[in-house]
Formats: structure tokens, sequence, C-alpha cells
């Protein structure tokens, strides 16, 4: 395996700290820099970013107009890789939005979308297309496949990476009462260039643990040692928080602590 | 039906609370539906928290002299009494939860007079109303229910709002933002606002003046271009230049008039 960067999301409000930081070796770009933003300049010097906006969900084509920002953005961060997700959060129409993850149904349909999708977006691009998983709170009766069958399937039909999200596949081996490590295995980790780690926490709506810009647990940090060690094509490990409430200190250990298990 | 409309219907059972509730939804018996509640608040409270972290953020870059933080709101039993009415990026749940905000930091009694408060309130109200509704996600839909013919007729688009403020709000904007000590002050000055929404949802302001104000009044789709410069008492050129604007800005938009 070659080496593994270690890095984090850029989080503009830390700009100042991260523009001189230690350590990290790559910064995940969420959104397009501030035009007001003092520190990016420093930041696209020092750091090798990755693409990791929305793009726009894959269950649908995306337009010129979408592809036209994805290449600028790769073309300004200089990203080895442009990331997206298996998501379909809006409706076709345009009248709902959740603005935040929801997988798609693992269906034939879909599968053949999203390998369509994907395969013209790639085709679009200067740099590979990793695809990031999405964790279900709750199982939809319509799906015919289960989600690690159907990622393997999308995989090999496009030959995109896989951006593994390994709190996403630990909350839902919690939700079903099943060993992380067990449900792990089911995923296809062979086509893996990037994996996310980063905390979980309580969530009093959800009534149970979600996803949090919170520092890993020493259990999801041993899980992303486990998750490393099966995952020969990995390239790229990043703490998964971007939010107004990170704090500096909770990046740079969390980095630290990341570092120090692999 | 197809999968991705079966994909529509949950989508719109997380984000529209009375279809949740309603048989139709009900007895298709999808997903377990106590899971899909819960989620289905988490999703709400993480909406809502976003916008208003976005749109009230010059109030909240007041809180330290006010002592209300915007997004106190989202615990407040009012927000939970919105949830099973609310339905996520419509124009009236986006109202209902930015009344909220505005009630609650208005209440307050900072020790430092703030008197651009109200006006300040009102604005980041209207941008969060504007911002609410559907929106075009792909360049291939944007014609839908636009009819052929020729786009002669100027509309203003729904949502679009001209702020009528006593303070010159756009010169205390930035400055909110920046490290301050005291309250950074407006001048008292009357100053019109126009808000306004891009199709793919974007939101952007404008200083307007009277032709913006009377184009914005008397663009219904009905009148032509002739029509609407008579009632506006403006030359044609001149609404020519300011409708250019205004259509770059999401506020009117052209249709066929049928």
């Amino acid at each position: 395996m070659a080496t593994l960067m270690i890095g984090a999301f850029y989080n503009p409000h830390l700009g100042a700290e991260l523009a001189r930081a230690t350590g990290i070796d790559h910064l995940a770009m969420a959104d397009p820099p501030a035009p007001s933003d003092p520190y990016w300049p420093k930041v696209r010097e020092r750091y090798t970013l990755l693409l990791h906006d929305y793009l726009g969900q894959l269950s649908e084509p995306l337009d010129g107009r979408a592809i036209e920002r994805a290449r600028a953005l790769a073309a300004l961060y200089r990203t080895p890789w442009v990331a997206e997700h298996f998501q379909c959060l809006h409706t076709e129409d345009g009248t709902y939005n959740l603005n935040y993850v929801l997988p798609p149904l693992y269906t034939e349909e879909f599968l053949a979308r999203f390998v369509a999708n994907a395969n013209a977006l790639k085709a679009r691009l200067d740099q590979p297309l990793v695809m990031e998983n999405i964790p279900g709170f709750f199982d939809v009766k319509a799906s015919q496949l289960s989600e690690p069958t159907w990622l393997r399937r999308f995989f090999e039909a496009t030959g995109t990476g896989f951006l593994l999200d390994l709190p996403h596949v630990w909350l839902e081996a919690h939700y079903q009462g099943m060993k992380p490590e067990r449900w792990l295995a089911e995923f296809p980790l062979e086509h893996v260039v990037e994996l996310h780690v980063a905390g979980v926490e309580e969530d009093e709506d959800l009534k149970g643990l979600w996803i949090a810009p919170a520092e890993p647990s020493v259990e999801m940090l041993d899980f992303l040692a486990h998750a490393v060690a099966h995952c020969p094509q990995a390239k790229a490990v990043t703490f998964d928080a971007f939010s107004p409430s990170l704090t500096s200190d909770v990046l740079f250990r969390s980095v630290e602590r990341i570092r120090a298990v692999l | 039906m197809s999968d991705r409309a079966l994909q529509d219907r949950v989508i719109r059972a997380l984000a529209d609370a009375p279809y949740r509730a309603s048989p139709e939804w009900r007895r298709q018996e999808l997903a377990d539906p106590e899971r899909l509640e819960r989620y289905a608040r988490f999703l709400a409270r993480h909406f809502y928290h976003e916008r208003i972290a976005h749109f009230f953020k010059y109030s909240r870059a007041l809180a330290r002299v006010t002592g209300r933080r915007p997004d106190a709101v989202l615990k407040r039993p009012a927000f939970e009494t919105l949830l099973p009415t609310a339905v996520l990026g419509s124009r009236e749940t986006a109202r209902a939860v930015a009344r909220l905000v505005v009630e609650h930091v208005a209440s307050a009694e900072p020790a430092v007079p703030i008197p651009y408060l109200r006006d300040l309130l009102r604005y980041e109200e209207a941008m969060m109303v504007a911002e609410a509704g559907p929106r075009v996600w792909r360049e291939d839909t944007m014609e839908q229910g636009v009819g052929g013919g020729e786009w002669d007729v100027p509309v203003t688009v729904e949502g679009t709002v001209l702020l009528e403020l006593a303070y010159d709000l756009p010169t205390v904007l930035p400055k909110l933002l920046q490290s301050w000590t005291e309250p950074p002050t407006a001048p008292r000055k009357a100053t019109k606002l126009l808000v306004a929404r891009s199709r793919h949802g974007r939101v952007a302001v404008a200083r307007g003046d009277e032709a913006v104000a009377a184009v914005v009044k008397l663009a219904d789709g009905k009148r032509t271009l002739a029509e609407l410069a008579r009632s506006a008492g403006l030359e044609v050129a001149t609404l020519e230049e300011t409708l250019k604007g205004l259509t770059e800005l999401g506020a009117v938009r052209f249709s066929t008039g049928s």
C-alpha cells in the first residue's frame, strides 16, 4: 500500500490555524472558498485539496452547468480525484428537497441510473471520480439489493473509486445489531481510494447515535485501522467534520489520533 | 410506478409532515413509520438550522449584545408545535420559522441600543422567505410550465420583495461580521432593497429605486412592455434597462402572457 495521506476538511472559520498547521497532508473542500477568505491563497498553495462539493445527484444526469462547475472547481483545487455521493435527496420536479443525506433505493433501476450518469460525468472530468456511501436510518421496502451488493455492481460497471465513509458503515451496523467489521466485510473494499472517519453522538430527534463533528472514539479509530488494512488501494484518510461549531482543538487532535493508529 | 417515482414519495414523506400523516402515504407501508418520523424531525431541525445560520447571520453576530441567538428557536416549544404542519422548503414554513426567529430576537432588551435591529430582522426574514419554494435543479427543466410564443410580458417572480427601510443597512452588514467591541452603526436614511431569488435558489439583494419599485409592483404578466412603461411613467429605454437588471437578479421573468 502506498503512503496514506491524512487530512481533514477545510473549515473556513479555522482558516488561520489551517494555513499555518503542520501534520495535515490534505484538505477536502466541501464549499468553494469565499472571495473574502484571507487564508484561501495560503491554503491553496500549501495543501493537496480534494474536491468534495455537492455537484448534483447522480440519479439524474448532471447538466452542462453542473459539469462545468465541477470542472472549474477541480481545476481550481488541482484535485487528484473528484467526489460525489450515492444520494437522491430532492424530487425530480424540484418541489421537495431534504438538504441532507438520503440514499437511493437499492434497486436495478437506480443502479442503471447511477451507472449511466456516473459514466457520463466521469467522461467529462480530467480526474478520477470517487463515490461515497450514504447511511440509511430506515429501510425502504422497495429496495431489491443489499447496499454492499448494489455498490459492488456499481463500481464494477463504472470503474470509479470508492470513498468509504466508515462512520456510515458503523452506524448501519449499530442499528442492525451487527459487528461493524462483519458488515464492512461485505463492501467492495478493493475499490476504496479514500476513507472518511469522524465521531458519532446521540441525537435527540433520532433517539440514537448519528454522525457528528466530534472526535472519533477509540472504537472508531480501531475500526479505521481494521478497515485500512483491508483497503489495498487506499490513498487518503480524511477527518470528516465540516461545521461552524467545529473547534481547532478537535480537528487537530483528531488528525493526530488518526495518524497514530495507522 | 418507477423506482424514481417511489423515491420521490419517500422524499416527500420526509419533507412534508401532513403528507407523512396522511392515509395516502401510510397505506403504502414503505417504511417503519416511527423511524421515518424520527428521521423527518431530525431533517427538519437540520434544514432550518442551516437556513437560520445563513440568513440570520447578522443577528447572530449581534447576539452578544442582544443575548438572543437566532438558532435558539429550534429548541423551543413553538418550533416543536410547527413540526406537524412543516413542509421543508415551502414558503409557508419558511415564513413561520423566520417569524419565530424575528419574535425571539426582537424581544431582546440589549444593553446597547441597536436602532436598526427591526430593519435588520425584516431584511433577514425576507431573505429566508425568498429562498423557499421549488427550484430548478437541472437546466433542461427550466422551461417547464412556460408555453411557446413570444416572451415579451414581464412578471414579478413570486417571493420577490421590495423592502423599504429606515436605515441604510448595506453599509453596516459587512461590519457586523468583522470584529467589533461596540455594535457598528448604520446611517438613518430611507433605503429600498430588492430581495429576489433565481430559479436555482440563489438569493440576491440589490438597492432599489423608484423605477425598480414601480416595475416590481406593476409587472403582472399581463401588461406588455409598452403598457408597463406607460403605467410606471418610465421611458421605454429606462424600463428595458431596469428589466435587464431585475431579470439578472431573478426578480422578474418573461412569460408568454397567455
